[in-house]
């Protein structure tokens, strides 16, 4: 039986110290939460860290939390943070040959044909490649959007952004990956 | 080339739902998980944020239960040192108590030779009326006094009981009390009883209280000293009666007046018929 309780309920329960509606809300979260950084950072090592190190700013910012957003777009605030300081400090990224050894190495959905794999893998090679082209604005709105399931005012509260921003950065992102396809 | 309304159709697709062409693409790349260490590290520091937190909240209630804790065991302690020292004067008291030979009424001198000597010591001596009643209490000793007489005639002198240490000569006795002043005291002795609650604890209390209220207010009507000790009184009913009389007024002429206006007493209710010397009769009245 799973916990019914919003996300927002849950981290305000867990604000008041109840871990089991912490340990529901990160079973919600984690996958989508690494993700996020894997595919943001391109460096598991960094994603690792990352990704502790958000949840650690969420636990002690817990009883400041306030449920006015969406605890995802919350979430998503602190990473996003994280990975702009990381950007900052670590330049030059890492390579897209170096990612994609990283994601090839993740596990692949197990239903996959072989007949189909084939097209399957280059889609999926290609959308990766194209991520790993686009700028980090870019890359960034389009993860927030596909990955937090975010909309265009929550991604520009999380980016600093305004809407129309927002909606131009996910345009050209569109772009590029559509011309990667095409290529 | 890519169109503006291109754009415009896969922003809107990737708006959708279902995230459109390239949304359906992307949950299909590789779902990567984070790895199980990850998962520990992070549930574990978010139970050490909660219980770090709840001890110190608690540590508020255990320093506070703590002290009361202390409080509560030196109030007990107290308490136990309180009831030791007031059980320790109440047997003080108590063995002073005892000590004072209670004097009974004559007629139940006939049980002393039947039992051992503290009960025949405690019993021996009966009260003499303090006023002359036509009552049939008082008149009862006086029909008992020849029985008494005739006994301690022929029963040869009681061996001497080892007197008690210290407290017997030295406390002075109880006065004896008249029957009427008898059944005046309970109400008194209740009612002391009752202010003082524990009845177990107070009862040598208010003995000693209803000796001392009984004994002066027959002394404040006859200005007599303390009363004597029943013991000597009871060696005075060893003697014959003459020389009673003589050791009644040996007491007179060693100032000792209160103790032989009783000696006189239970002289003339232990022999009635004995008229008394007309020297001695004033101690009577």
């Amino acid at each position: 039986m799973g916990d019914e309780r919003t996300d927002e309920a849950l981290m305000l329960a867990y604000a008041e110290g109840d871990l089991i509606a912490f340990e529901t809300l990160y079973r919600r979260h984690r996958g989508m939460l690494y993700r996020f950084l894997m595919r943001s950072l391109r460096h598991r090592a960094d994603t690792d860290e990352l990704f502790q190190e958000t949840w650690s700013r969420l636990v002690a910012a817990r009883e400041r939390y306030r449920p006015d957003a969406k605890f995802t777009t919350w979430l998503l605030q602190i990473a996003h943070n994280l990975v702009i300081d990381r950007f900052r400090r670590q330049r030059p990224q890492a390579s897209p040959e170096e990612t994609e050894t990283v994601l090839r190495d993740l596990d692949a959905p197990e239903s996959e044909q072989p007949d189909h794999a084939l097209s399957e893998f280059e889609q999926r090679r290609r959308l990766q490649l194209a991520l790993e082209e686009l700028p980090e604005e870019q890359r960034i709105a389009f993860l927030l959007r596909v990955e937090g399931g975010l909309g265009l005012d929550e991604i520009g509260a999380i980016t600093g952004a305004g809407r129309e921003t927002v909606k131009s950065r996910l345009r050209y992102a569109l772009a590029r990956i559509r011309a990667r396809f095409s290529s | 080339m890519t169109t503006s309304r291109d754009r415009d159709q896969d922003l809107n697709r990737l708006l959708d739902d279902d995230g459109g062409e390239f949304g359906t693409l992307y949950r299909r790349l590789p779902r990567a998980e984070p790895p199980r260490r990850l998962d520990r590290a992070v549930l574990g520091n978010a139970a050490r944020a909660v219980h770090g937190q709840t001890p110190y909240r608690h540590r508020w209630v255990v320093g506070f239960g703590s002290v009361a804790g202390v409080v509560l065991a030196a109030g007990i302690a107290w308490h136990v040192g309180q009831d030791a020292l007031r059980q320790q004067s109440l047997n003080e008291s108590g063995t002073g108590a005892a000590v004072v030979i209670p004097v009974q009424p004559i007629t139940s001198t006939k049980h002393r030779h039947t039992t051992d000597a503290m009960k025949v010591d405690s019993t021996a001596l009966a009260p003499m009326p303090a006023e002359p009643e036509p009552t049939a209490k008082a008149a009862k000793p006086q029909i008992m006094a020849p029985q008494v007489r005739a006994k301690s005639e022929s029963v040869p002198p009681m061996p001497r009981p080892t007197p008690p240490p210290a407290a017997p000569m030295a406390t002075p006795a109880p006065f004896p009390v008249a029957p009427t002043q008898s059944t005046n005291a309970p109400p008194a002795a209740d009612a002391a009883r009752g202010r003082a609650g524990d009845s177990t604890r107070a009862a040598p209390a208010q003995t000693a209280e209803l000796r001392e209220q009984s004994a002066p207010t027959r002394m404040r009507g006859s200005g007599a000293p303390a009363p004597s000790s029943s013991l000597e009184l009871r060696r005075d009913m060893q003697l014959a009666p003459d020389d009673w009389l003589a050791h009644i007024r040996q007491l007179l002429h060693q100032d000792r007046r209160q103790q032989a206006t009783e000696s006189l007493r239970l002289f003339h209710a232990t022999h009635p018929q004995h008229p008394l010397p007309a020297d001695l009769q004033g101690l009577l009245e």
